[in-house]
């Protein structure tokens, strides 16, 4: 059997540059930030980056200069603050952004996940967002329906070279266990390769004993990249608490390029792994501050 | 004498006298979701309320600060993705109210959460999430928003959601599923669009407005009935309900 388990650095010098990307994250939650800053370390340029719902993950990226292209479905960072390096980004024309809605976006994956070649819907018919979308994406076409003659959009299919994202277990063959909501698991098995990082790989033994709690079986998986709180300072529910200090202080520093370039200099390319981010940027010692409660889910103060 | 309230807080009750026991809600942070527990907490004890994010029927006990925070999730009933909340069970049809915030709205009810113009500039924001297909499916969309004259508009920079488009049959011209209901609660007055033009108009003024406080707040002209209705006030129940179970910490009322 073809061995799954990488290391997080040789499984990102694999992927090109301008290479399709997803990310699963979704605001401040389970944002494979681990992984971004690596693609960040590895200086990775003309990215196709692809989100349901922005958060850190991609404003990194995008304020990192490695993204060509970025569509998502709308985003922030909750009430700590905005993506203020997308939001500059689409305000100069710094990068080519494609806005959609959550769930037009969503669909691509879907279709992609299902093996059709598009799917039609009713959302978005009349906004700004479909004539925006229609000037530049080639992928989304307004049609009548064959069977009623009704308008719908027609959106493509998506499976993205790589999708990423960030779970807390999967085992040594791929299944991934996720709890709470999973917004991300269509655009997962839309992949053509689903590289997934996990706070923990767990025994197969522990899964043939659970499978109810798998959310994406090891059929669609790529690669498991074991990193420990590889989603802080995002939170995993269940597993640790999003570093709400942290995001504030972030949400600061995003609102110019000049700091958000000196954060990345010192805490991104400054470390050599996520550890020495978090030890850096936080001290090693607030990951104990953060610890889920296991009714609560969260940090119960 | 009943007692004092604020001005969040009768928004909130107005807002929450509008949802129907059993209804299915998608619902949003802060106002509209104070409004909505409310509900479920006095006349409406079988809502089920939907967050986009994919959580059903939560019952949290700590304030969070976004959909996205696990506080909002905790004693869900069911946990779905994207495609789960907005797409089998809003998309399918099965959603009665969406319940909405926004940055800008205009007179026919289109909301714009995108981008502000100042001239050939752009202010972007947070894009639309689920809000575009919320309004797009929901059968009654509601809004709660402050009420100030650069907020409600004549023209939106930016069709982000579509309310009834450009009035009339527009909306259902373009192929839309119809919205039967919107309705805006401001700090100022209820509006709702229930005419032949779907225009904005006037259903009640809180007690103490003028018609001259609409005028100065709306960048839009709202005509003002010489009879128009005060929007009914708090029950003490109500208030209570506020203050000691909803929103003890007072983050939102």
């Amino acid at each position: 059997m073809r061995n799954l388990i990488r290391k997080l650095n040789e499984v990102v010098s694999e992927i090109p540059d301008g290479s399709q990307i997803a990310l699963g994250g979704f605001a401040i939650t389970r944002n494979p930030v681990a992984f971004v800053n690596e693609l960040i370390r590895q200086g990775k340029k003309g990215l196709e980056v692809y989100e349901i719902i922005g958060g850190m993950d991609a404003d990194l990226l995008v304020g990192a200069g490695c993204v060509k292209t970025y569509s998502y479905g709308g985003g922030s960072l909750d009430r700590f603050g905005k993506i203020d390096r997308i939001n500059e980004a689409i305000e100069k024309g710094l990068v080519d952004v494609r806005e959609y809605s959550g769930l037009s976006i969503s669909l691509r994956f879907l279709a992609g996940s299902l093996g059709i070649p598009y799917i039609p819907t009713k959302t978005i018919l009349g906004t700004d967002v479909l004539d925006n979308l229609a000037k530049k994406d080639s992928a989304i076409r307004v049609e009548a329906s064959p069977f009623t003659g009704e308008r719908v959009v027609l959106l493509e299919a998506l499976q993205p070279e790589y999708s990423v994202i960030h779970a807390p277990f999967a085992d040594t063959k791929g299944n991934v266990i996720i709890e709470g909501p999973v917004w991300d698991v269509e655009l997962a098995k839309s992949a053509k390769k689903l590289i997934v990082t996990v706070d923990k790989i767990i025994s197969n033994e522990y899964v043939k004993q659970h499978p109810g709690k798998v959310v994406i079986p090891g059929v669609y998986t790529y690669a498991v990249v074991e990193v420990p709180y590889g989603a802080y300072p995002t939170s995993v529910y269940k597993a640790y608490d999003y570093d709400g200090e942290l995001l504030s202080s972030y949400a600061k520093v995003n609102k110019t390029q000049e700091e958000f370039n000196k954060f990345v200099q010192q805490y991104i390319l400054g470390t050599s792994d996520h550890y020495g981010f978090i030890d850096k940027v936080r001290g090693l010692d607030k990951l104990s501050r953060i610890q889920a409660d296991p009714v609560y889910g969260y940090t119960k103060s | 004498m009943a007692m004092k309230f604020s001005t969040n807080e009768l928004m909130a009750v107005t807002a929450a006298r509008m949802l129907e026991d059993g209804q299915n809600i998608v619902v949003g942070l802060g106002l509209p979701q104070i409004a909505t527990l409310l509900a479920k907490n006095t006349h409406a004890p079988n809502l089920n309320i939907i967050y986009e994010i994919g959580v059903i029927n939560p019952e949290s006990v700590d304030a969070g600060v976004g959909i996205a925070d696990p506080r909002l999730w905790y004693k869900g009933e069911y946990f779905t993705s994207f495609i789960g909340s907005l797409g089998q069970i809003l998309q399918r049809g099965l959603v009665d109210v969406g319940f909405l915030g926004g940055l800008q709205i205009d007179k026919y009810g289109n909301i714009n959460s995108t981008l502000i113009r100042n001239g050939n500039d752009i202010k972007h924001f947070t894009g639309s999430g689920g809000a575009a297909d919320i309004a797009t499916f929901a059968k009654k969309t509601f809004i709660i928003m402050k009420h100030e004259k650069r907020k409600i508009v004549d023209a939106v920079d930016f069709i982000t959601t579509v309310g009834y488009l450009r009035g009339g049959n527009s909306r259902s011209d373009q192929g839309m599923p119809m919205c039967s209901d919107m309705r805006v609660i401001t700090n100022l007055c209820v509006f709702n669009f229930n005419n032949e033009e779907r225009v904005l108009q006037l259903e009640s003024i809180h007690a103490g407005v003028t018609g001259q406080d609409i005028w100065n707040n709306t960048g839009v002209h709202v005509s003002i009935p010489a009879e128009v209705k005060t929007t009914d006030e708090p029950t003490d129940e109500e208030i209570y309900m506020l203050r000691n179970k909803i929103d003890p910490e007072r983050l939102y009322i």
